[in-house]
């Protein structure tokens, strides 16, 4: 029944949307909680033991607000604009490899399809902030939009050097070839982890995080693209923005610290490690920085990352020809 | 049959949105109507097995040039935050005319010819790569040239040479005041 | 279906495009026709790799898009230029002849 592609990837779908739904709503929790510790108090303790229910309690607290719109918002892509969101962060998880046997999809142009949803993910944010009819809303869409188109060059460039490394475009494939040559992360030396490093940061910035968080300051701009969302279609976004960090955090294991393999624990307990780990590290970044101002973060990306980058790109490819 | 559908349905999508990227009021709406059709561009290039092409369509179509097209539409706007002045309704009938004779002269052209008709052979994006390097090198080195002049070009015939004015790279999109009368030449 | 649903796909896309050419009056929204145009050209030389074999129609569908999107970068580029000289993008004909 399984080999039926309908009922496979049916079932696929549904037990990762579930998964990464689930643990997009616990990670809001485990978020708060790292807050508190690294700010010297608790964070949410009360509802549940050590507050793991929070997430249903903001779920329900959600779900019974006032949903207002503005009066002159764009009737429709004000509505549109969440659930798309949305579905680019899920779309993403269709081609990693959680395990050897449990892949959603082996496209041979795997690495550029997450790419090119990861990278579409500025669009409807942007749509929410046109429609909203608010200026500041614009202001903070516009910042995010230059940001984002910015900062996916020197991304895409950094993920091409493990497409370099091993060959393929397919994830699946370059796990496999990490699997047998090692991480590229560790080896070759230098090039990995400088192209895992420069992923790393540019995905911070992708997805909004700070030090990059301009376009949603709060100290600036209220809340950003999103000021004028409320209740459920906020929930919507924020959960839009962790799973983006997720699927991000994922997809730099898979390309660079060898996806599932791993010596003796199984191959699932190595992609939840490596993930667990890139996202704490993206979680502790978050509350340790400053933020950077707009200009610094354009001159950063163009001025640094992008020539970075290439030089990367251009290593890895003197690499494959004269490896040992 | 089940590819008989998907194509169905991709034209249909297609072309509703094509239709209402030239008749939308609003600027901005046009612009998203385009970024639905050329959505549909790449659903159709997956359709006829060109699975790279798609993945490049997305990336360079809705996010980048999509991207271009709405931040001249947000930086050429005459009155701040009225982008309602895209109405097509100049030259309406040479418009049709035109549209339906390219249309006519397109479509006798397709039902004259005797199509090929190949069995499909799968996507394959190796092949695809060594072709650019090999076959058609100049071209591909003759187009990186062509980008480097594009970008280069449009930087220095964009930028601003007001005293004072510091680099508008991400401020938020609001034109310079200046007064002129409409349709006056400085 | 086979090709000739493709190709006349393509044709109605590339005549809404001329439509568009020729009745929009705001020089972005006859950028956006253009690369209505562009659109219904790439997909016609995939159709025609797919269906003829070999994949030189995918070549060329490659170069015409990162062609286009040079000429939609430098023509914005010259979009803006005209705004900031007249304040107005709106392309009048007859304007600049009646001075």
């Amino acid at each position: 029944m399984m080999e039926n592609p309908w009922i496979s990837g049916l079932v696929y779908s549904a037990v990762l949307v579930t998964v990464l739904m689930t643990a997009i709503a616990w990670i809001s929790w485990f978020e708060r909680k790292v807050a508190g510790r690294m700010q010297s108090r608790l964070g949410p303790t009360l509802v549940g033991p050590f507050g793991l229910f929070q997430p249903l309690a903001d779920a329900l607290k959600a779900l019974q607000k006032e949903g207002i719109v503005p009066k002159d918002a764009d009737p429709f892509l004000y509505r549109f604009a969440p659930p798309l969101t949305m579905a680019l962060a899920l779309g993403t998880a269709a081609v990693i490899p959680f395990t050897p046997h449990f892949l959603g999809s082996d496209l041979d142009i795997g690495v550029l399809y997450a790419l090119a949803l990861s990278g579409m993910m500025a669009f409807p944010i942007w749509i929410a902030s046109w429609a909203s009819n608010n200026k500041y809303a614009l202001i903070g869409g516009m910042r995010m939009v230059a940001q984002g188109i910015s900062y996916e060059i020197p991304m895409v460039l950094a993920a091409l050097v493990p497409v370099v490394l091993s060959g393929s475009l397919s994830l699946g494939d370059i796990v496999e070839y990490q699997h047998v040559n090692g991480w590229f992360v560790l080896w070759p030396p230098g090039v990995g982890l400088g192209a895992f490093m420069l992923f790393f940061t540019t995905a911070l910035a992708e997805g909004n995080r700070i030090p990059f968080d301009i376009p949603e300051a709060e100290s600036e701009l209220v809340a950003g693209p999103t000021t004028e969302y409320t209740a459920i279609n906020w929930t919507i976004f924020a959960a839009s923005e962790y799973g983006h960090s997720v699927i991000t955090s994922a997809l730099a294991s898979t390309l660079f610290l060898g996806g599932w393999s791993g010596p003796w624990l199984p191959p699932l307990a190595w992609m939840v490690i490596k993930t667990s780990v890139l996202f704490v590290t993206i979680t502790w970044i978050r509350w340790s920085l400053l933020r950077l101002r707009s200009d610094q973060l354009m001159a950063l990306c163009w001025k640094y990352l992008v020539p970075f980058a290439l030089m990367l790109l251009l290593v890895a490819g003197i690499w494959t020809h004269v490896r040992p | 049959m089940l590819e008989q559908v998907a194509f169905f349905v991709v034209a249909v999508v297609m072309l509703l949105a094509a239709f209402r990227v030239v008749t939308a009021t609003n600027l901005v709406h046009t612009v998203l109507w385009l970024g639905v059709t050329l959505g549909g561009t790449a659903v159709a290039f997956i359709l006829l097995e060109a699975h790279f092409l798609a993945a490049i369509q997305i990336i360079l179509y809705t996010g980048g040039v999509l991207t271009l097209m709405l931040f001249g539409v947000m930086l050429t706007q005459r009155q701040q935050g009225v982008t309602t002045v895209g109405n097509p309704s100049h030259h309406l009938p040479a418009g049709f005319v035109l549209a339906a004779a390219v249309f006519a002269m397109l479509a006798g052209a397709i039902f004259r010819t005797p199509l090929p008709n190949a069995v499909a052979q799968g996507s394959n994006t190796r092949a695809l790569g060594v072709a650019f390097l090999t076959e058609h090198v100049l071209a591909f080195e003759a187009l990186s040239l062509l980008l480097l002049g594009a970008v280069l070009g449009a930087i220095v015939i964009a930028r601003r040479r007001d005293a004072g004015d510091e680099s508008e790279i991400a401020g938020p999109a609001i034109p310079a005041r200046r007064k002129l009368e409409i349709g006056g030449s400085r | 279906m086979g090709l000739i649903g493709y190709l006349l796909l393509a044709a109605g896309l590339f005549s809404l495009g001329v439509f568009g050419l020729v009745t929009r009056k705001n020089a972005v929204g006859v950028m956006v026709a253009v690369e209505l145009m562009a659109n219904a050209v790439n997909l016609n030389l995939v159709a025609f790799s797919r269906f003829h074999g070999g994949n030189t129609g995918q070549v060329f569908a490659l170069f015409s898009i990162a062609i286009t999107v040079a000429e939609v970068v430098v023509g914005l580029a010259l979009v803006i230029l005209l705004f900031r000289a007249r304040g107005d993008v709106t392309l009048d004909l007859a304007s600049e002849l009646k001075e």
